[in-house]
């Protein structure tokens, strides 16, 4: 277990490496930041823009910039936002909470919704309550992100007025965003859990808790959905990264200011340091989800522990 | 747990929502605005976002001020005289102003954000080549200045009222440093600073001591938020009272006018739009062929039709409120036989290809260029549109002279003077001219520049909008309304032209 996990961080290492590389190497090619940033000026001169440009700092060759922006991550020091000149670390202090929270709890949610459903479906497989729950799923899987959010807006907030339509101002701006997200999750969810269960309903071992009278919830709780785990971790765990790709769309349209909006902004505006920044935590994350679930696999199946 | 436990815990959680909000219903005289974007920076040298200007207006105030009605105004300089040509300009400071922190204003206030704006901090931003003309900036005494210009810039006067020329307080800056003024912003308007989130909003409250008068707002606050429909729900309920340019889409427009407790106000505005001539490659550097696509488009039909009515036909790249424009000029009629003989005069067989280069993320462009493509169809052209990224056109594509027969260029300073529009497009060597080169347009472009005279100058620059409406240098379009959105609680609200809005005289019922 322990080679596994370390074999593993390094390999985290070298992709996270890979990736800062690639970053730093393609933001570049989408054109010059000093333009950009005059862009509505009328007479500018090339000397107007060198000053600038060394200001920004890119007149500096491609690999001191990148050997600043490395070392710079090890202090949480990404230089400051072309735009405004706000240091970077600041604005990911507060974006980057603002995805955290909205990500871990759509995750939670779907995850809690999902599983006694998914379950329910199983057992009662080809019964009103399967049909009901494979039909709701399936509607729910067929909302695009963006418009069920949009009508989510127009019940709650134009028409009821109950919940705030964008923002982060509490708790009540919180929900609309998490359910947007999680309503989709859930509907995939529902169908994973069910047909994962369904195939762990036939093994052998099940029969036999059956046959030695345990209870169906302990046989459905502790024998069936912890050997039915492993698969859905691994999905779940797959599911967080797309996850945090969704979130843009959502952010967007529910005007969260999380590490979405931060991206959105930076790319139309060629703010090369807040990219690399957002982009490099983002795979940082994405990375030690992968991580847990290798560590998860080990806490769940003894087998693994053991090798 | 089961379903039913699930379904009673979310109805809960929405009844607790419901509570907290009602709690938290606005107060009675504060504004909220919706802005599309944060600039990032409050300093005035920093940004050249217009966004920056629709709040800043109500931070700082400039030597001159220009309202909605586009006329210039004093500012914190009460008087002006312009001298030895043009090249001197004496300001008479306002007296007893003091800025937000207390700091007095006068005649080294002036100096210091001149020579800020000019030196090494300027150098890092985008504003100082705007304020070019200005050599250095010299104190007489404590309520006079004299500004020495390398050469007379006639627009000089209305660029003091805004941007980069708005004054700053020096003993704060120098205190508190830079870094701290981007975010904390103390200037001597309407309005003051209470907090700043990034991405997020940015709060004032009224400045009593304001010279022109309390504000009859307590308080100004502006969120950002980038999406219309996210903009407008907000609007719709009730959480935000103003949604400013560039943020409502035609289309959104009857939405708005449909609910009873908003408006929907738009005013002219300073952006123009026009396809462009490669006047140097292509069937497109016959002057002939140049008129016969613009009579071979109805202009007038894609306004009706395609922008709801929110634009007016233009003769010249240049907004009809533009210093400069002439309003004896009409546009070429849509006069699809006379375009076909000229194309026919010209050689030009049918079926020939044009190509139009637009920004692909315009979708109100796009719409009107397919348009165009059409209008081009029946008079034998085969219109080929290609889109690009924004940025990559403006910066990449146009500057370095690589695109089709036509492209997309809008326009619209904000100082609303042709000259700040027609010496970049047609100046021989200009970044946004990469092929037209005209020896007498050069002339006529460059006389006017050191005239003090307004009656001549205006002269010149209609002679100008006239002589590129001759050559054909590009097809003018039209130019677009501000669209503003407003609740009907709001009232004395003005749109102004140029996104730079005072809220001063604006009350909240």
């Amino acid at each position: 277990m322990a080679n596994f996990l370390v074999k593993r961080l390094l390999q985290a290492i070298f992709v996270l490496f890979a990736i800062t590389l690639l970053v730093a190497f393609a933001i570049r090619l989408t054109g010059d930041p000093a333009l950009m940033l005059t862009q509505g000026a009328g007479s500018v001169t090339e000397a107007d823009l060198v000053l600038i440009r060394e200001a920004l700092g890119i007149n500096k060759p491609f690999f001191a910039q990148y050997f600043e922006f490395i070392v710079g991550l090890f202090s949480f020091d990404f230089g400051r936002s072309f735009l405004g000149g706000t240091p970077v670390s600041d604005l990911i202090s507060t974006s980057l909470p603002a995805t955290l929270i909205l990500a871990v709890s759509v995750m939670l949610i779907s995850i809690v919704i999902s599983i006694p459903l998914g379950i329910k479906a199983a057992v009662s497989k080809g019964k009103w309550a399967d049909q009901t729950i494979r039909i709701v799923s399936l509607v729910g899987l067929s909302f695009p992100n963006f418009w069920l959010a949009l009508m989510l807006v127009l019940v709650f907030s134009i028409w009821l007025q109950w919940l705030p339509p964008s923002g982060m101002y509490g708790f009540t701006s919180f929900l609309m965003p998490a359910f947007t997200m999680a309503i989709i999750l859930t509907a995939t969810n529902v169908r994973l859990v069910r047909s994962s269960m369904l195939e762990t309903l036939q093994a052998q071992y099940i029969m036999v808790a059956r046959a030695k009278g345990l209870s169906e919830n302990t046989v459905l709780y502790k024998h069936a959905l912890r050997n039915c785990a492993i698969p859905l971790i691994t999905y779940f765990g797959l599911q967080f990264g797309g996850l945090l790709g969704g979130i843009v769309v959502i952010e967007r349209v529910f005007n969260w200011p999380g590490l979405g909006s931060l991206a959105f902004d930076a790319v139309s505006g060629r703010d090369y340091p807040v990219l690399q920044a957002v982009i490099t935590i983002l795979s940082m994350l994405i990375v030690s989800v992968n991580l847990l679930v290798d560590i998860a696999y080990g806490l769940i199946d003894p087998r693994i522990r053991t090798e | 747990m089961n379903t039913k436990q699930y379904f009673s815990m979310a109805l809960k959680s929405i009844a607790m929502a419901t509570s907290i909000t009602a709690a938290s219903l606005s107060f009675a005289s504060t504004l909220t605005v919706s802005s599309p974007q944060d600039p990032g920076s409050w300093d005035p040298i920093d940004t050249f976002l217009i966004n920056w200007a629709s709040v800043s207006t109500n931070i700082y105030d400039g030597l001159t001020y220009r309202g909605p009605d586009l006329k210039l105004q004093p500012g914190l300089a009460t008087s002006w005289q312009q001298l030895d040509n043009g090249t001197r300009i004496r300001f008479n400071l306002r007296q007893g102003v003091t800025f937000h922190n207390g700091e007095k204003f006068d005649a080294s206030s002036v100096k210091f954000t001149f020579d800020r704006l000019m030196g090494d901090e300027g150098k890092k931003g985008p504003q100082r080549s705007n304020y070019a003309a200005i050599e250095s900036v010299e104190v007489i005494d404590s309520n006079t200045v004299d500004f020495h210009l390398k050469a007379a810039d006639p627009v000089l006067l209305t660029k003091l009222a805004g941007y980069g020329a708005m004054i700053v307080p020096p003993k704060y800056i120098q205190e508190k440093g830079e870094d701290f003024f981007n975010t904390h912003p103390v200037g001597t308007g309407p309005f003051k600073f209470v907090s700043y989130e990034p991405k997020v909003d940015i709060k004032l409250e009224a400045y009593d001591k304001h010279w022109g008068g309390a504000p009859k707002l307590s308080n100004l606050n502006y969120r950002f938020i980038s999406e219309p429909s996210t903009a407008v729900a907000e609007l719709q309920s009730g959480r935000v009272d103003l949604v400013i340019p560039p943020t409502i889409p035609i289309g959104m427009i009857s939405t708005i006018e449909e609910s009873p407790e908003l408006d929907v106000v738009t005013t002219v505005s300073p952006s123009v739009y026009a396809l462009r001539f490669n006047t140097k490659n292509g069937i497109t550097k016959d002057e002939r062929v140049r008129k016969a696509l613009i009579y071979g488009v109805d202009r007038q039909a894609i306004i009706d039709s395609i922008l709801g009515g929110q634009a007016s036909a233009i003769s010249s790249f240049q907004s009809p409120i533009s210093f400069g424009n002439d309003p004896k000029m009409s546009p070429l009629p849509y006069d699809p036989a006379k375009a076909m003989q000229l194309l026919k005069a010209a050689g030009i067989k049918p079926g020939t290809k044009v190509q139009i280069d637009i920004r692909g993320n315009d979708s109100t462009f796009n719409e009107v260029t397919q348009a165009i493509a059409s209008y081009l169809q029946i008079i034998g052209l085969n219109a080929t549109i290609k889109p690009y990224e924004t940025s990559v056109l403006i910066n990449d594509i146009v500057p370095a002279g690589k695109t089709g027969e036509m492209f997309q260029q809008g326009w619209g300073g904000w100082t609303l003077d042709y000259d700040n529009t027609a010496y970049f497009m047609y100046h021989t060597g200009e970044k946004w001219n990469p092929y037209d080169s005209d020896p007498e347009l050069d002339k006529l472009l460059e006389s006017q520049r050191s005239l003090t005279d307004t009656k001549k100058r205006e002269e010149i620059l209609k002679s100008i909008a006239n002589y590129t409406a001759d050559r054909a240098l590009e097809m003018p379009l039209y130019n677009l309304n501000a669209i503003f959105a407003v609740s009907k609680k709001v009232k004395g609200f003005v749109p102004v032209p140029d996104s730079r809005m005072r809220l001063n005289n604006v009350t909240v019922e």
